[in-house]
């Protein structure tokens, strides 16, 4: 794995980590783990290195999917990190409304300015 | 925040819109009650607008009976079946493989169908399957919580008593919380939808009326006398009877958009003088009901006719409706709704209760047929409407009772016929009590009701007829 790509991994895990902590406040950590659960289920239908995605009540980690690029260079990480967020923002929208959802994205906008979240996907 | 409809007449305006999207709503209610009928009706109207359901039983009516019950109902498709409603059975789930494979299957279930709605029916009886409360509690929290994450509304259906509401764990997860019940009226068997919790929306509190019927469910909002019904204002124009003399005394005829107690004793002419005022209303070219609980329709058509009047035309042309409900099948909950529908619908200017007195025996609460009439008599009001009530004086000769009840607080007018002794001889006598906002004639007058329709004689000026 390249060093460029060894980085963008460990960015979206600081970004995943972020979304979990926001969300949590809103959520609790039970229904944070099970709205993980349903994104990376349907995002797997199309990535299924997402299942590679590891979470629990203390948090998430990209470790094996950082290990799996080891092994396959060419995964798409940047299209399915994107398409995970861009879900997760969606229904979390929908859930604790599009004003909060917009605070939290504000915030993660400010650490992660590059990657235009978007919670109007459908 | 999103809601879903439900599509049931007038639950939704109970519920200000419909239930919060991914709620958790318990239906609880004694069998029969009417649960399984509720939530089917409503996921078939949602299904007709597109959404899918996942309906769970678990052990208390086999799929295929309750697809068997269901086929009567006019909102039941087979054609949206497997499609937009799916049958499952979780309880098969729970005793072969245990409570701690059924949120697994769920939750495949969900990975498959994606459905909007899902439905356990029943989850009280699946509370046994559980070795104790504190298992079972973890299993309805786990459960809320996967559910609404997948963006789903449910209904758990269950025989809950009114007592175990404020007792089992699930009601203090659940989101919404819709009791059903039934209970005996006078001669009616009648159901009852409370809503006893529903987050974030604001709901009608109170026992509401339903009834289920080949369409499905009907509900019948309980009338509310409070609050902002009572913001009404008043119109300066006036509404005659066509009765010079009676206008005269009126000083030109009853405040637009009051209501006027008309009260006498039995044969005082009180359904002739109301039927006078739609008649004369309809000459004006204005709408109006006569709404009829002790003689029919071909009854007042006879008599208006013998007077002379011109009913028929009006009723052609549809300005005079005569609508005649027995007051045997009188049900004040649901036909309250129904005539406020039907002025409504007909923009009815006049209106006519002939007489509340049948209203008030059908009730078997005082206190709620005094709430319902004023309740009525307000909506009545913030329409503008003229209405009159006529009601039955038991005492042919005393002018002191006006109705029981003390229903004339809520008149701005009130007419009183009655019967006094002269000499050997009984005359009608007609007098205005009061006329609210506005001045009137205070003497009594002699009236006779002849072929022509309704005169007014002379003031009564023979003090010991009034003895």
């Amino acid at each position: 794995m390249s060093e460029i790509t060894e980085k963008e991994i460990e960015r979206y895990e600081n970004l995943l980590r972020e979304m979990w902590t926001a969300s949590a406040k809103y959520l609790g950590i039970l229904s944070v783990n099970l709205l993980v659960e349903r994104v990376v289920w349907e995002v797997s239908l199309e990535y299924q290195e997402i299942e590679l995605l590891q979470y629990d009540q203390d948090g998430i980690s990209c470790a094996r999917i950082a290990a799996r690029l080891k092994e396959n260079p060419e995964l798409p990480v940047g299209d399915m990190f994107m398409k995970f967020i861009t879900r997760y923002v969606a229904i979390l929208a929908r859930l604790i409304g599009r004003e909060r959802t917009e605070e939290i994205k504000k915030r993660l906008n400010e650490e992660f300015a590059s990657i235009p979240f978007d919670s109007r996907e459908e | 925040m999103d809601k879903l409809i439900t599509g049931i007449k007038n639950l939704d305006y109970i519920l200000g819109g419909g239930i919060p999207a991914y709620s958790l709503n318990i239906v609880s209610g004694s069998p029969g009650s009417g649960k399984t009928i509720l939530v089917q009706n409503i996921i078939f109207n949602n299904a007709r607008a597109g959404r899918k359901s996942l309906y769970l039983t678990t052990i208390s009516e086999s799929q295929f009976k309750m697809v068997r019950h269901l086929q009567g109902f006019e909102f039941f498709s087979d054609d949206l079946l497997g499609e937009k409603v799916i049958y499952g059975d979780l309880g098969a789930v729970l005793r072969e493989q245990g409570a701690d494979k059924a949120l697994g299957y769920l939750t495949e279930m969900i990975k498959k169908h994606l459905p909007n709605i899902v439905v356990i029916d029943s989850f009280k009886a699946i509370r046994d399957i559980f070795p104790d409360e504190k298992t079972f509690k973890a299993f309805v929290f786990d459960l809320a919580a996967a559910l609404s994450i997948w963006e789903i509304t449910v209904f758990l259906v269950g025989e809950y008593e009114e007592k175990e509401l404020t007792l089992l764990s699930e009601f203090a997860i659940a989101d919404g919380i819709f009791h059903l019940y039934g209970q005996e009226e006078k001669r009616f068997q009648k159901r009852f939808i409370r809503i006893l919790k529903m987050r974030g929306t604001s709901f009608q509190q109170g026992e509401h009326l339903f009834q289920i019927s080949p369409v499905g469910i009907e509900v019948f909002p309980r009338m509310r006398p409070e609050g902002e019904e009572l913001q009404y204002g008043f119109k300066p124009g006036r509404k005659g009877f066509g009765i010079p003399s009676l206008d005269e005394m009126l000083y030109g005829g009853l405040t637009e958009g009051t209501i006027t107690l008309v009260s006498g004793a039995t044969g005082t002419g009180k359904t002739i003088l109301a039927l006078k005022f739609l008649l004369e209303g309809a000459e004006k070219g204005e709408n109006g009901i006569f709404l009829s609980f002790e003689e029919p329709e071909a009854q007042l058509q006879n008599t208006a006719r013998r007077l002379g009047w011109e009913i028929d035309k009006y009723l052609a042309q549809g300005r005079l409706s005569i609508e005649f409900i027995s007051p045997i099948e009188l049900d004040v909950d649901k036909h309250a709704f129904e005539i406020l529908d039907l002025i409504r619908e007909k923009k009815v200017e006049r209106f006519v209760i002939d007489s509340i007195s049948s209203f008030e025996n059908s009730v078997s609460d005082p206190q709620k047929y005094r709430d319902y009439l004023w309740a009525l008599g307000q909506q009545l009001k913030r329409r503008h409407i003229s209405s009159i009530f006529t009601a039955l004086n038991d005492d042919p000769f005393s002018p002191l009772i006006v109705s029981r009840e003390q229903i004339s607080l809520l008149a701005d007018n009130i007419i009183i016929l009655r019967y006094v002794e002269d000499g050997s001889s009984i005359k009608k006598v007609l007098g205005i009590l009061k006329t609210r906002g506005s001045d009137h004639d205070k003497a009594l007058r002699e009236y006779e009701i002849t072929p022509n329709g309704i005169n007014i004689l002379d003031k009564l000026n023979k003090a010991d007829m009034l003895r």
